[in-house]
């Protein structure tokens, strides 16, 4: 019975893969790859986020901090070094690591609003820091990375495709490690930490350890994204790499999808991205202000009606869909 | 040197009368509402564009505007928590956090698509003026807005001391249950709490027009000012966050002084980072604890 439902679910999962690996033979309009681009970085953002601020229901909005990490590790590296930003990546996603053990020491000890305050000053904090860096990091005005042209071994491509198919495995790395997560004990220990804590502390689960042990990953994760960001936008400066619209799209579409479900960042991805690309056909991208002027209306919409996420919608579509079919093949059960 | 030392501390306490207003308003939304009101800022930009637009297009003294400001934001801040804030109460961080963080963005974008990012800004008579005392220099528009934020501090302390309402604010505060048992009526109290609350951010906007300039992200530099001032002065406690609000102001004035121009964010941030290490509960013990 259960392995009925087990498998119609892998079978979603196969059939969507295999959609986004053919997708960027079907799309050649370089405008719409980017898109296709930024919502499997940001999905994957997300996704690292939501280890944290979906499933421990720790909510960060500092997350801009590793991505920063990891984006200026990795150029610092590649530059200063000519090493390759394949270790650029890794390196950046240890150096993020280190650096959420002292953050978390110093937030984790705060509930709700204030471990929000704390990651933004964390974050901040760092960004004002790498614009003084000015003669390793080359200060507020930053840098461009050297274009090597054809360079797969430095992480550089002529063809936007090979950009794709590295975010595609970003975001797999970090679905795959979400859904090993959400099976284990510690998924159980973190949704428990995310429901009450002091209950989570009474029982015996060392909500200080968990936590910090699922800052690490989601902070490595995070870390990751920003390396590819900069490769892929060839750029860096304290403002792009620690802006705090990337700890703030990253809470966003984990929210908007729906908080602590495995497949939440990527549906609050897609739909945000959405609105945004067809906000800017519509309006142009002369207007400061329409993008984020939607997003808050959606999020605060989401707030008030759906706090669970947009991601609900879909399932419950999907289960009548799924009902009427079984409905009609009755050999079929559904119920595991 | 000493000269130089008091210069900053007189223009840091100057400037600490207006973060006063608005972490005045963060504690108070926190004390009874138990919500921390992230977008307490973006009002006080909405005070500082109602002032300039009064200003430029009436010619309305900045000054004198706030007698439209306050109870315009009063009336904003009534409908926030009637239709926003009152329906997320209890239930849980995630929407409370999100719902006026949300609205914070939501200000800040509509004002940048309304009145563009550019610097707006409203000369007064005296907004150059200034005056010395020995050494001491004094900005007139400083002074003024300063001693007007103190003398509203003082108002809102006898409001809370002196009328039903406001003592019913600080039972509701220091316990809801038993206050709800006493017949006090929540939705009221927390509607009179927001209201005011905004209303001071209103004020601080028009006291700051005169040597401000207006922008829609104005509002970030005074939030963090005042959650770095309210968690100082303790969650909670009205006169916590007036003390430690001119202690930012003086803090941040001394570092920008001695550290460097663009060190004042730094300033307020290790602050923050090192109150919340070393002091999560603030310097004060309060009625709202």
């Amino acid at each position: 019975m259960k392995s009925a439902r087990f498998t119609r679910s892998w079978f979603w999962v196969a059939a969507l893969a295999a959609a986004a690996l053919v997708l960027p033979i079907v799309v050649a309009n370089p405008f719409a790859l980017d898109i296709c681009i930024r919502v499997l970085l940001f999905a994957f953002i997300g996704v690292a986020w939501n280890l944290m601020g979906g499933y421990a229901k720790q909510l960060s909005l500092g997350h801009a901090a590793y991505f920063g990490l990891g984006a200026y590790t990795s150029t610092i590296l590649l530059i200063r070094f000519g090493i390759s930003p394949w270790i650029g990546i890794l390196a950046g996603g240890v150096v993020a690591m280190a650096a959420s053990l002292p953050i978390g020491a110093l937030c984790f000890r705060l509930r709700g609003p204030y471990f929000a305050i704390a990651t933004i000053a964390t974050a901040q904090v760092l960004m004002l820091l790498f614009l003084k860096f000015r003669d390793f990091a080359w200060g507020a005005e930053g840098t461009t990375l050297p274009n090597l042209g054809d360079a797969p071994l430095m992480m550089q491509f002529e063809s936007r495709a090979a950009y794709y198919y590295i975010a595609l495995a970003l975001l797999a790395l970090g679905l795959a490690i979400t859904y090993r997560i959400e099976r284990s004990w510690m998924g159980f220990y973190l949704v428990a930490v995310g429901e009450d804590e002091d209950a989570a502390e009474a029982v015996g689960v060392d909500t200080t350890k968990i936590k910090r042990h699922i800052y690490l990953i989601s902070a490595f994760l995070t870390a990751l994204g920003g390396t590819f960001y900069v490769e892929y936008i060839y750029f860096i400066d304290p403002n792009t790499a620690f802006s705090f619209n990337i700890s703030v799209e990253a809470a966003l579409v984990s929210i908007v999808g729906g908080i602590g479900t495995l497949w939440g960042p990527v549906v609050g991805t897609v739909l945000l991205e959405a609105t945004s690309a067809l906000l800017q056909s519509w309006f142009g991208s002369g207007h400061g202000g329409v993008q984020l002027t939607v997003y808050s209306l959606i999020l605060i919409a989401v707030i008030l009606w759906r706090p669970s996420g947009l991601i609900g919608l879909f399932t419950d579509l999907y289960r009548r869909f799924a009902s009427a079919g079984a409905a009609r093949a009755k050999e079929v059960p559904l119920d595991g | 040197m000493l000269a130089t030392l008091a210069q900053a501390v007189i223009n840091g306490l100057l400037i600490g009368g207006i973060y006063a207003l608005v972490s005045i308003g963060v504690t108070l939304i926190f004390g009874v509402v138990k919500i921390v009101n992230f977008a307490q800022g973006e009002f006080v930009m909405i005070g500082m564009y109602i002032s300039f637009f009064l200003a430029s297009s009436f010619g309305v003294d900045p000054l004198l505007s706030l007698l439209i400001s306050m109870p315009t934001l009063f009336a904003v801040g009534v409908l926030v928590q009637h239709f926003l804030i009152r329906r997320v109460l209890g239930l849980g961080d995630m929407p409370q956090i999100f719902l006026t963080f949300a609205l914070s963005l939501l200000l800040m974008n509509v004002a940048l698509l309304l009145f563009t990012a550019n610097y707006r800004t409203v000369q007064t008579a005296y907004s150059e003026l200034s005056f010395h005392i020995g050494p001491l220099y004094f900005a007139v528009a400083k002074l003024i807005a300063f001693v007007i934020a103190m003398l509203l501090s003082a108002v809102l302390y006898l409001f809370l001391h002196g009328t039903d309402i406001g003592k019913a604010m600080r039972a509701a505060a220091q316990n809801r249950e038993v206050a709800m048992l006493m017949g006090i009526n929540p939705d009221r109290v927390f509607c009179v709490a927001v209201g005011v609350a905004l209303a001071l951010a209103g004020a601080a906007g028009s006291l700051l027009m005169p040597f401000y300039p207006a922008y829609p992200l104005v509002g970030q530099v005074f939030v963090l000012m005042a959650f770095v001032a309210v968690v100082l002065g303790t969650l909670g406690n009205v006169t916590g966050a007036l003390i430690a609000s001119l202690m930012m102001g003086v803090a941040e004035s001394l570092g920008v002084q001695f550290v460097g121009a663009d060190s004042g964010l730094i300033v307020v941030f290790v602050m923050l980072l090192l109150t919340l290490a070393l002091r999560p509960n603030g310097l004060f013990g309060g009625w709202a604890r």
